[in-house]
């Protein structure tokens, strides 16, 4: 997975990237790209396009959870001070 | 005892990154389009993901105070 993907968030310490990147559940994104791009099993080798669909479902997904993160985050520490 | 606190804090460590897993998934399924178009989320779906977290975690909320208060959920 390239790290890359995950620097579209700007604006994130280091460390929290970092954190969010580990509890991202890695083997739920690898298997819902994979049930939604590919369908077609004529050929062993991955054609194109469903390559482009994998790589673009894979970004769009971390984006997702990071942005998912950040909305957690400051629930959490909503919930938090209201105690 | 020390362990004790530790053990239940792994739990609540645990329990945390099962909401935010199942909390992704599930508004990721409401808000995405799946055609995967292009890999940037759109501004709609921004604001459906948002309001999803936001939702999500009210229902978590009731939820939980519901099944702590013990008694029958109200019908």
């Amino acid at each position: 997975m390239d790290k890359n993907m995950l620097a579209g968030l700007e604006g994130l310490p280091e460390e929290d990237k970092a954190r969010m990147s580990s509890m991202i559940d890695h083997l739920q994104l690898r298997d819902r790209c994979f049930n939604d791009c590919v369908d077609n099993f004529t050929r062993k080798a991955l054609q194109k396009q469903e390559e482009t669909c994998v790589m673009r479902c894979a970004e769009k997904f971390l984006k997702h959870s990071m942005r998912v993160g950040l909305r957690f985050a400051e629930l959490n520490s909503q919930a938090a001070t209201q105690d | 005892m020390d362990q004790g606190a530790f053990g239940m804090a792994e739990t609540e460590m645990e329990y945390r990154v099962e909401l935010f897993n199942r909390l992704a998934q599930t508004c990721f399924n409401k808000c995405v389009d799946k055609r995967y178009k292009e890999s940037e989320l759109n501004m709609g779906e921004n604001s459906c993901i948002d309001r999803c977290v936001s939702k999500y975690w009210q229902v978590n909320s009731m939820i939980g105070q519901m099944l702590s208060a013990g008694g029958r959920p109200p019908m």
